[in-house]
Formats: C-alpha cells, structure tokens, sequence
C-alpha cells in the first residue's frame, strides 16, 4: 500500500459524507450554523489499538488509528504516563514509516558489485536456504566466532544476541559503542550500577553533555520543563546554543572538552566550604580524603581558564547545587561517545553527585526499579570447543564490555584479520555505514566480509552494502516480547506489541528470520517456542499484567518506595561509592579522574572541532528519510559561528567544503551567534549513499564521512567529539 | 450559554520539537509543503556577551470573535460557528486567497495540492470522537490547551482564571479581530502580525453578490467535487520540494525567522503562506 493509494482511499471516503453535504447545502442555500458545524463534526469512523513507537528508543506507548485497515494517526496513549501522554513529531511520523515508498518488500540478493545497487528479488526460502549455506559455510572454515552479529535498539534484538548464542559467536555489538557506553562505565564504576536521574522531583539539575530538550528522552525531557516551571533551576553547559540551552534557567557556551575542569571546581567549593554531609561521605563512599586532596587546586579560577565560565558563576552554582542536594544533579547523560577520556569525564560527574548525597533520593540519582520480567524460554547456550578465546576486539582496551564489545575496534581487528578471521556480519535494524565514525573504513570492513546479511526495514546505507537483505516489518506490523522501561523514580513499566496492522509486502519479523535459520542450521531447539509463549514466561510473576496489558497498553509492576537501598551495600568492590576506584589503580588507570586539557587544533586551517547532536526530529540515519519529518529536517546545514564565518567569508546558505583526514563533505552554512567560534555542528543521517532512500541520497553532508575513529580509552566508546576539521566557501582557494 | 472554544497556551513551555505540526498535519491530511499551525522562535538578544534565554510560540488560526477573513470571502465558505469556531466550507471556497490576505496571522493558506483555502478548525472530527485537537493531544510539554473558556470547569477556562492580568494576546496591526488565542504570563515574539486586508470595494461585493454566489456554489458543488476527484484520482501532486526556491520555503526554521523579522510584508504574503 503506497500513500498514494492511501490517499485515494482517503479522498473516496471523504468524498462520500462531503457529497451528503453539498446536497444539503444547496437545498439549504444560507445553512444554519450549527447545521454546518454538525456536518463536519461525525466522528471518525476509526478502530483503536495500542501499539508502541518505534521512531527511537524511548518507546512510548500510543494508539493507533486505523480506518478499513490503514492506520491514519497515531496518538499518544494517556495510559502510558513515562511519557507524560505525548507523542513528539518523530512518533507522529510513524504513519509515514509504515506507508513508505522507499520500504523493502522482497529479500533482495546483490547481483552487481557491492554498492552498485543491483538486486535481484527471490523468494524467502531461497533467501534463507542462502544466508544458513553462507554461515555453515565461514563457521567451517573460521569457527563459530567468524560470524559477527549487530542487532540495533530494538525489542526483537534479543533473538538476534540469542541466536548468535546459539550459533556459537560472541562477536556481538549493537549501537550501544557509538552512543552510551562511557557514561554506563562510569556510573557502574563508581556506583555499581547505572542509574536514572529523578528529574521530576530535582530542584537543580546540571545539564552538561546532553540536549535534553531536543534529544528527548522520556520522560526527563518534559519533566525539565515541568521543573523550571515549578521553580527548579536547570543550568545548561553546551558549546551550542541548543534548544535546552534557550530554555535553560542558565547557558554556559563551555569550551569543548572541559566539562570535567567544571565539575572538578564545583567538587572543589563543595568540599571546601563544607557543603556535604560527612556523615554520609564517611558510610557511603570511599576515597573521599584522595578526592578532596585531588581537588585542592581545582578552584573556579583554575576552571575558568578551561571552561570560559567565570569563576565566581562556577562558584555560585557549586553552592547552589548542594543547597539544593539531595534533590539535585549533575544529570548522567545517555549519549556519552565525546572523547577519548569520556568514561573519566562522566567518572567526575558520578563524584560530584556523590557529593551531593542524592542516592536513591527524590530527585536525585535512582537505583533501576524492580520490573520483575521474568527470562523468556530460557535455554543453556553450546559450547564450542575450536571456538578462539575471546571477543575479536579483546584488549584493544581495559574495560571492554564483554557483551557489547566495540564497534571501532571490531571493525579495526575485521579490516586487519586479526587476532583471527571475522568474515560473515548479520545486522539488525542498526546502520554502522551512517553512524560509526569514518564511513569509508566500515566500507573498508564489508569489503573484508564474503557475508553481509542485512533485515531492516528499508534499504539503508549499510544494507546497500550487503550481499542478501531482508524486509522487515514495521514495528506497527508485529508481535513482541514484553519490555521493560524505566522511568525514574516512578518505577517500572511493562509493555507489548501486537500487530496493528497486517505485515505488508514480504516482510517477515526477525524473530521469523532467527527461527528459520535455526532450523536450518541444527539448532531448532534454541527458538523452540512463539512469541505467545514467551510473553507467558516473562509475564510469570503477574497473572493480571496479560489482561491489562490488552485493557491499558501498558502494565505498571509493584514500585518500592525509594530509600530502600540505605544501609545496602554498593555492588562496587569496596561496597560503597567509589570516588577513589581501587580497580582502576589495579587496571594501571588514574583511580581519580585527571584532567586532560582537550587536545589543541593540529594547525590553523584545522581549527572547528566538530561535535554531533539531535534535532528533536531526527533520530540519526533512520527517520531523515521519512517523508514527514524530511519536511522538517530536509538537509543538514553546517552550523558556523558568524565571526568565523566572516574570517572565512561564507555568507548565509553557501556551500561549504568541510574536511578532515577521515574524509570530506559539502553542504551549506548556517551562520549563526548560536555556536562557539572554532566549533562547528551538524545533524547525523544525511549524505547517504543507499540507492534505496529517495529523499536522503547525496543530500547534505554525512558527518561520518568525517569524524576520524577515535576510541573511548576505557571502554572503547566511540569519541566522536575529537575530530577537527577545515571549512572553506566552495570555489574558494 | 454559547461554548466558546479556544487555545490557552503557555508559550514558556514550548520547546519547539514540531511535535503539534506533525500530528496536525497528519490527522488533517494537509499537503507536503503546507502547515496549519506553527512555532515561532524570538530573536535570541545577546546579554552579557552570550545569547539570553530564548523563547518560542506555538500558534494556528485564533478563531477570533471578529475575523476578518470572515467578511473578505466572496461565497460564505468561511463560517463563524456557534462554538465560536471559524470554519471553512470546502464545497463553498473557490481558492480565491482574498481570506489569506484578509488574516493578519498568517494562518490560512491555500493548499497547493486542493487549491482551497485551509486552516486549522480545532479537529471537529477528533472533537466528536471527545479527542482533544491533535496538536493539544500530542503536545510534550502540554503547552497547548484547548476548551470552552465559557464553561468555568474547562482545563482552558481554568488556566485562564489563574493567570488573570497576565494574558497575552497577539492582534492584528490596527485592530483587534478578538483571537480566541491566549498566551498566558508572557510571549514572544510579539508584534508580528499584520494589518488586515479588506478593501472596502470586496466588502460591498460580498454583501451584494454573495447569496447568489453562494447559492449557484452550492448547486455547483457537485460539479467541483467531481473535478478535484479527477486531480486526485489522476495523482497530481506538486512536486515535492526539499529545497524551496527562494519565493516559497518549507523550512520551518526559515518560517521562524520570517516571524521574528518583525516585518511580515502583505505583498508577498499569499505565496509565503502557501508554503507554510
């Protein structure tokens, strides 16, 4: 079903009361007003069904409406409070997803050269009988561990990890390396955990690294606004004049890369005036006599020379901060892929938090709610003994996670063959070509493959790439697992898809795929059971959650209050709060944070650090193609600030070359007092090189393209923020 | 007592995340290109050597008590219901774009793809169906609410009472049309709507001539629906555009940027509409 169609559907419909109404009109002549007001006003003849947004990873529970089997509108289900009961520009574009033209709608096998966008369109059988021949096959000749397996944020992920458990690889990654990984490092460092932030009763939050209110992430996205309305104050340190720093009680233009100068200045004055509790920093953390030798010198003064924020505001805010603890923050972040010290950056956030006592406090850093979702058809993953003995990207750094890995440096030890041979790449719903740094070495990675699987929903740029691509369904089209999302400290809640729709075209969901492959590749038992019966066992602990999942949308567990933790030990090795980490002195790591000043421009002509961020209507490589949203986000502008413009001479919307030692882009300016001189943005998903996306390819610049592959020394996060770059007008010498 | 139907708005909450033009347009199926409702961005002002707190102001038709469009359509297309809604009768409007001019808000447009007049009628399908209008429904931060201000127990009556001497409202240059659209506490931009266009020869021709056009319109009506059956069944759609040219734009930022220029000019204002 095309929108064409659709819209035809629509206007025969229309059409058919709008007839009824003419007549009347014209019997009528002058009509009464509420007879014309009457005639419009019939209720849409539409069914209701719950479904769950798919346009990013907050999922947020809506309704759909749909009109002879054609969904029509999505709306927010008031039901589904982690969302505050709305649904943003992305989640009304949803329609648009489904009904989009550019949809895959076969299994396509590549039948020119790879990228040239020859397909040929099989069956699905052919399309599977292919894809389990090719796995057996680099299984023989590469163990197990030859295949590697990315499933992006998605509720059926978890079949792909399970069957790539199954098949016998630990090659996994997913999104999670190019986006939060540095900042989950941190926190399960120092806390043992990762915590929410409770935005909803914090009284001041420090919104440093983060664009709360366009990247938006439910509900901490309204509940800041809500906050600042009731009187709570929400300071804002940003390089860009974002749509959170507009909004913010305070913006802070901080120089890029010393967030870190900052809170160790707010450490500073914290402890040296005595605005903590020593009570609680004597019971719950440890190291806090290092930590305050470690801060003597970082004063205001000191940080103002990093920062650009003078010291007497740095000051104020350190006092306004713990005058407000324990209902205040230094909010996490999600999006923590910056620098090569990120994980130490976001370690120095985490202590001044501890600083503020805020623990499993309102409006403070909470523990994750209990959600009681039990394991789904739970089963004892093989062992393969020929199996290599580890990840690929093993000791590349200290603290890999295990089941995450790091897509820089998997991608790095495919392009090298070493420590062994990774030669077969199942991807899921994720897009690596437009979303891992330095697109021409992920390139350089498929041409290394003799397998690229790619199941999406359309033909994105990492498809483009693949050798067999599937059709996925839309998430408006399937039945999924239950999934738990945590919001704040209101607890927990539970949610389910079933469809809305029919499946249209081919598509068939992941879940199918996994199960089919496993059949054919002597594994059945591993997907031995449907997606009803899976939802039963994870379900398990609540009888009454299957019925008022159907009733509601959603289910809400038991939520304990918070403070429940008090008196617990810390899941860290020294059962408290490390601000001082014994592991990281083991690992040969600065235990405390230590300041890097960041990198300075390599020459004068390479001066704009680049850095990355969102559009509250883009959700990176997947949503710039939709038809709706691409009216709002139609290109990506190079955002340059006026005085470097003027330098330069680029004038308001001219092309601009933009290039670093990873690649080249070109697209117009956008010149602008919102953006740090020597600091330029733009929006990720565009440039695209699929064939498949009509309203993307070649449009704008992908800033892929240019960040060079730099890792998270921790963690092996991807650093996005280290790249510097050229810009020159176009034509200009 | 009559409804009275309006918008009660806290701009101050406003985050300018395109989530109500979304829902708007597609829960009313408007064209690529065209929006009925907007959010307008102040002029960021330098303070202290950086830029001060911004501002931004969700907006749409104002439904005013007194519209100008009203009288400057030539066939009674346009309507003043008795819920204090403006209306627009599709069967009626011959896409004349006179009520485009006649509106000082910029909030009508001529559909580029139905070539009628077109803005926002607070969703009276989603009404009946006891839905908010799909903008108020979807909207992050609750900025928008919307009900009979005459009824003392609506959401929007109440908000208005709690901020009484403290409502903003924005009206045309040179007289107030009386918009049903109030922005409680502050607002901004401010200042940028325009002087109506009615000249007084077009009133006297609707006065005179418009029950007979009115009548030979509706008989007609049929005649009309079967030719825009025809554009639709056959596809016609205008091309659609990511880069518009420099007469017509669809970036909405560029919108914002009209809107905070202070100095919306009535020339070419029918074209720039279009393109909202």
């Amino acid at each position: 079903m095309t929108d064409r169609q659709l819209s035809r559907r629509d206007f025969l419909r229309l059409a058919g009361a709008s007839a009824t109404a003419v007549a009347a009109t014209a019997v009528g002549a002058a009509t009464a007003q509420e007879a014309r007001a009457a005639a419009s006003a019939a209720p849409p003849a539409w069914e209701s069904k719950f479904g769950v947004c798919d346009m990013c990873f907050n999922r947020c529970g809506l309704i759909a409406r749909v009109e002879r089997g054609v969904i029509t509108k999505l709306d927010p289900n008031p039901k589904f409070t982690k969302s505050r009961g709305m649904l943003c520009a992305r989640g009304n574009a949803g329609v648009d997803q489904v009904y989009d033209p550019d949809r895959l709608k076969t299994p396509l096998l590549r039948v020119g050269a790879r990228g040239a966008g020859k397909w040929k369109a099989i069956g699905w059988d052919e399309a599977l009988d292919l894809a389990a021949a090719k796995m057996k096959d680099i299984a023989a000749k590469h163990t197990r561990c030859g295949m590697l397996f990315s499933a992006g944020a998605d509720t059926q992920s978890q079949f792909v990890n399970r069957f790539a458990e199954a098949f016998g690889s630990y090659n996994v990654t997913s999104h999670e390396s190019l986006c939060l990984l540095s900042g989950n490092r941190a926190f399960l460092d120092t806390y043992g955990e990762v915590p929410l932030p409770d935005v909803k009763n914090s009284k001041y939050v420090i919104l440093a690294g983060a664009n709360r209110l366009e990247a938006l992430v439910t509900p901490d996205s309204m509940d800041l606004v809500s906050i600042m309305k009731a009187g709570a104050k929400v300071v804002v340190l940003d390089p860009r004049y974002t749509k959170s720093a507009a909004l913010a009680s305070e913006w802070w233009p901080v120089r890029p890369g010393t967030d870190m100068a900052f809170m160790f200045a707010l450490a500073h004055v914290i402890i040296a005036e005595k605005l903590y509790d020593p009570a609680y920093m004597q019971e719950r953390t440890s190291g806090f006599e290092q930590l305050a030798a470690h801060v003597a010198d970082k004063t205001p003064q000191w940080a103002e020379a990093e920062t650009g924020i003078p010291a007497h505001d740095t000051a104020r805010i350190a006092r306004e901060l713990a005058a407000a603890a324990p209902a205040a923050m230094v909010y996490p972040g999600r999006r923590t892929s910056d620098y090569e010290n990120s994980t130490q950056i976001r370690r120095s956030f985490a202590i001044v938090n501890a600083l503020l006592s805020n623990w499993d406090r309102p409006g403070g850093l909470v523990p994750s709610r209990p959600a009681g979702v039990k394991k789904g058809a739970p089963f004892e993953p093989p062992f393969y003994d020929d199996n290599p003995p580890g990840r690929v990207d093993q000791g590349g750094v200290p603290l890999l996670f295990e089941d995450e890995g790091s897509f820089v440096l998997t991608r790095e030890a495919v392009i090298k063959g070493a420590p062994y041979p990774v030669k077969g790449w199942m991807v899921y719903k994720t897009n690596p070509m437009a979303t891992a740094p330095e697109r021409r070495k992920t390139r350089q990675m498929i041409d290394a493959l003799d397998f690229l699987l790619v199941v999406d929903i359309t033909m994105s740029d990492t498809a483009w790439m693949a050798d067999l691509v599937l059709p996925a369904p839309s998430a408006l089209e399937r039945q999924d697992p239950v999934q738990a999302l945590q919001a704040g400290a209101e607890g927990a809640c539970l949610v389910w898809r079933d469809p809305v729709i029919a499946p249209l075209h081919q598509s068939r969901p992941v879940f199918d795929i996994v199960k089919a492959l496993s059949q054919r590749l002597g594994f059945p038992e591993a997907f031995d059971f449907d997606i009803p019966k899976y939802r039963e066992q994870q379900l398990a602990a609540f009888p009454e959650a299957a019925e008022i999942l159907k009733r509601d949308g959603v289910f809400y567990p038991p939520n304990p209050p918070l403070g429940t933790t008090d008196g617990q030990p810390f899941k860290t090795p020294s059962q408290k709060i490390e601000l001082f980490s014994t592991r990281y002195a083991d690992k040969g790591l600065d235990p405390l944070p230590v300041y890097q000043p960041p990198k300075p421009a390599p020459d004068a002509a390479r001066k704009f650090r680049l850095v990355v961020g969102r559009s509250a209507c883009v959700t990176q490589a997947s949503s710039t193609n939709n038809a709706m949203l691409s009216e709002f986000e139609p290109e990506n502008t190079l955002w340059l600030n006026e005085e470097s413009a003027r330098e330069l001479g680029v004038g308001q919307g001219d092309m601009v070359l933009v290039e670093s030692p990873a690649g080249r882009g070109e697209l117009r300016a956008l010149v602008t007092p919102k953006i740090r001189k020597n600091t330029v943005y733009m929006l990720s998903g565009f440039g695209s090189v699929s064939g498949g996306l009509s309203r993307i390819k070649g449009v704008g610049a992908s800033i892929v393209e240019l960040m060079e592959s730099r890792v998270d020394a921790i963690c092996g996060n991807s650093a996005m923020h280290e790249t510097y770059v050229s810009v020159r007008k176009k034509g200009a010498a | 007592m009559n409804q009275r139907l309006a918008m009660v708005i806290d701009s101050a909450k406003c985050i300018d995340c395109k989530a109500c033009q979304a829902a708007c347009k597609q829960a009313n199926h408007v064209s690529r290109g065209a929006w009925r409702n907007w959010i307008k961005e102040a002029a960021p002002v330098v303070e202290n050597g950086k830029l001060a707190r911004g501002h931004f102001q969700p907006g749409a038709c104002m439904h005013c008590d007194e519209p100008s469009c009203l009288a400057a359509c030539p066939t009674g297309a346009t309507f003043k219901s008795a819920d204090g809604s403006v209306g627009i009768d599709p069967k009626l409007c011959i896409g004349c774009g006179n009520c485009i001019a006649a509106c000082p808000y910029g909030a009508r447009f001529r559909d580029p793809v139905r070539r009628k007049a077109d803005k926002c009628d607070y969703c009276p399908q989603r009404r009946a169906a006891g839905l908010a209008p799909a903008c108020v429904d979807t909207c992050p931060t609750k900025a928008r609410v919307f009900g009979d201000i005459n009824d003392p127990d609506s959401a929007a009556a109440k908000l208005l009472a709690a901020n009484q001497g403290r409502v903003v409202r924005i009206v045309a240059k040179g007289r107030d049309t009386k918009p049903n659209m109030y922005y409680i506490a502050s607002t901004a931009p401010e200042g940028w709507a325009v002087k109506p266009v009615d000249p007084l020869s077009f009133n006297a021709l609707t006065q005179v001539v418009a029950p007979l056009v009115r009548y030979a319109v509706g008989l007609s009506g049929l005649g009309v629906l079967v030719m825009l059956g025809r554009q639709l069944m056959a596809g016609q759609k205008p091309k659609a555009s990511h880069h518009a040219g420099p007469d017509t734009t669809s970036d909405p930022e560029a919108e914002s940027r009209q809107g905070t220029a202070n100095k919306p000019e009535t020339a070419d204002k029918e074209d720039g509409h279009d393109a909202r």
